[in-house]
């Protein structure tokens, strides 16, 4: 069966995790009541950069994987053509 | 009497957005680029269109609106629309890219093995198309009535003609590299007024004080109870329900998906929403902050409440401004009249730069997929028509004109339900051909009756929910059973019956579990292949 890389769920508990951790500390500390802090965690953190920050983790590690499969299909292809060299 | 620098700034941006237009069409040589730009759109061009298309007027005017009135928790809701955009990344960005279609309806013909999907697909899209350009045309048309004061079918018209002209002309390659720059107007006009407001309210904790000055219940959460900003936010499941009616959009809805068949490869697909996500997170910022404050700003400085000596409520400001335009609900003034309250003709003209550049790039971004669905998928495909395989860019060209000629003709008299049902065009997407896009990439049992059967069954069983809602209850909002089983209208709190949308899903599985799989050989290409290190 195919499965999102684990990137993809480490991104999606850090998401929710905040959403959940913001509404509790709302509920059991009513952080929502001290100015200016939800300016801060709901618009600047939540909002701006925790969508920044699971973008860049969603590219950065699929693009090192590419890289890190490219180079070994290329070391694959040197080992290969060697090997035929030896042979001829 | 408008300030001519407000003016200026507006025929700019239109000059601008018909240059743009007029100049694409140099690099417009064959079907493809007029369907999907020949590939060759990088990332930050598409990610900046991504931004734009995405979001509608509805977010420009309508989430502003909707803090006005329901208080800060809403800005949760506006946390999952963004953070919703990197989930299309792994999901369906980088898998589609790699098939590569050329039509939003290629994907679930190819993958169902059924050419006749098509046409239903094609149905809900055209629905879709249709309201989301009225809401769009109305919206550009607003702003210019409002801050322009220029007569509402002059207003509706320019925007028309204007979009019609580099949609018609340039096709994917206009509509792209508009849609970019669109994305920057509209975000910097946000930005900056955002930037005003709390430079003038003396920072961050001036921002917390005035909204709390201008209702003292705006920053509660159902935590307060009975203290609650709204009855629409007084609960924690109204919550979870406003924070994930709009979160699975940004990857399912057919005006972003192919968006993705656009770039010119994987690495620009995943980069684009890294682009995306980061302006939209700016705006969306700035909308939170305007929307947050408008009360305050309107009573304390527009220049209506100030001329009744400073003993205006908000809503009296604003009803006032709504008698004199006659258009649209009285919140949907909320944010362009905080702005006009800063008094500063130059952040003005931006705005409302700002507002055209998010309905046009909108507007454009249906007619783009709703001429090759019609143009090619059901001329060609289906009906095997030889002229429109003869002269492709003729009929896409003539298909979207078609479209942007009927929501202005909607647009002239919109009954408020139009504007509201684009709220069901978005649910009614996701919870019906939303689970056939994302599970037919991700499990192999997905399969052809199921995606009949959940397209038809939630498109009916969302329309008829939703109407119940909004007709019997009164707002989309309540639970369209909240009467029946809880004897309570405001019992249950689920915005626009999000509850379709994990119904659909559920639904879809049920319904694969029970039917015939497709064939081995497209599970193992949409399964395997596609899905495969994205």
């Amino acid at each position: 069966m195919p499965w999102p890389p684990k990137v993809f769920w480490v991104g999606l508990i850090i998401m929710y995790g905040s959403a959940v951790l913001g509404w509790t500390l709302e509920a059991v500390a009513k952080m929502n009541k001290i100015a200016p802090l939800p300016i801060l965690y709901t618009s600047i953190y939540s909002t701006f950069l925790l969508p920044v920050i699971i973008a860049t983790l969603y590219f950065f590690f699929p693009e090192r994987a590419e890289a890190k499969r490219a180079r070994e299909a290329a070391a694959r292809e040197a080992k290969k053509a060697e090997e035929v060299k030896k042979e001829g | 009497m408008v300030d001519p620098i407000v003016v200026a700034i507006v025929v700019i941006y239109l000059l601008a957005t018909v240059l743009i237009g007029y100049y694409s069409r140099v690099r417009l040589k064959s079907a493809m680029d007029y369907y999907v730009a020949g590939r060759r759109i990088g990332s930050v061009v598409n990610g900046l269109a991504l931004e734009s298309t995405y979001l509608s007027p509805a977010s420009m005017l309508g989430l502003p609106a909707f803090i006005f009135l329901l208080g800060y928790p809403f800005w949760w809701a506006m946390v999952a629309i963004i953070c919703g955009m990197p989930l299309a990344t792994l999901l369906t960005a980088v898998a589609l890219r790699k098939y590569a279609p050329v039509s939003y309806a290629d994907y679930y013909a190819d993958r169902y093995g059924d050419e006749r999907l098509r046409w239903w697909i094609g149905i809900v899209l055209i629905l879709g198309t249709i309201l989301y350009i009225t809401i769009s045309l109305v919206g550009m048309a607003l702003f210019m009535v409002a801050i322009l004061k220029i007569p509402y079918l002059l207003a509706l018209t320019i925007g028309t003609v204007i979009t019609m002209f580099y949609v018609v002309y340039g096709g994917m390659i206009a509509t792209s590299w508009n849609a970019a720059m669109q994305a920057l107007v509209m975000s910097f006009s946000a930005m900056i007024a955002a930037a005003a407001i709390v430079w003038q309210l003396g920072g961050l904790e001036g921002v917390y004080y005035a909204a709390h000055a201008s209702y003292p219940r705006i920053w509660n959460t159902p935590a307060d109870f009975p203290e609650i900003p709204h009855v629409f936010t007084g609960a924690w499941i109204a919550i979870i329900c406003w924070y994930f009616v709009w979160h699975l959009g940004f990857a399912t809805m057919p005006y972003t998906v192919v968006r993705f068949f656009t770039v010119m490869d994987l690495k620009s697909a995943r980069r684009s929403i890294f682009w995306c996500a980061l302006i939209a997170g700016a705006f969306y910022v700035s909308l939170q902050i305007i929307g947050i404050t408008a009360k305050y700003m309107i009573e304390k400085h527009h220049p209506i409440a100030v001329a009744a000596g400073g003993n205006m409520t908000a809503m009296a400001v604003l009803t006032q401004i709504q008698k004199t335009y006659g258009i649209g609900t009285i919140v949907d003034y909320s944010m362009i009249a905080a702005v006009e309250a800063l008094g500063n003709p130059v952040i003005l003209g931006i705005l409302c730069a700002g507002g055209l550049a998010i309905a046009m790039s909108t507007a454009a971004g249906w007619a783009v997929v709703i001429n090759t669905v019609i143009a090619r998928d059901w001329m060609v495909k289906l009906l095997k028509w030889k002229k429109a395989e003869e002269r492709p860019i003729f009929y896409g060209r003539l298909i979207a004109f078609i479209f942007l000629f009927v929501s202005f003709l909607v647009s002239i008299a919109p009954p408020a339900l139009v504007l509201d049902l684009s709220g069901w065009a978005f649910i009614v997407i996701i919870c019906s051909i939303g689970p056939g896009l994302i599970l037919g990439l991700w499990w192999k049992r997905a399969t052809r009756t199921a995606m009949w059967f959940t397209a038809i069954f939630m498109f009916i069983l969302s329309m008829i929910a939703w109407m119940r809602a909004y007709f019997i209850l009164g707002h989309h909002a309540r639970f369209f059973l909240n009467d029946i089983l809880f004897a309570n209208p405001n019992a249950l709190i689920t915005p626009h019956q999000v509850w379709v949308i994990p119904v659909g899903f559920i639904v879809f599985v049920i319904v694969s579990l029970l039917t015939k799989p497709v064939e081995e050989e497209r599970v193992q290409k949409y399964c395997v292949e596609l899905t495969k290190e994205v």
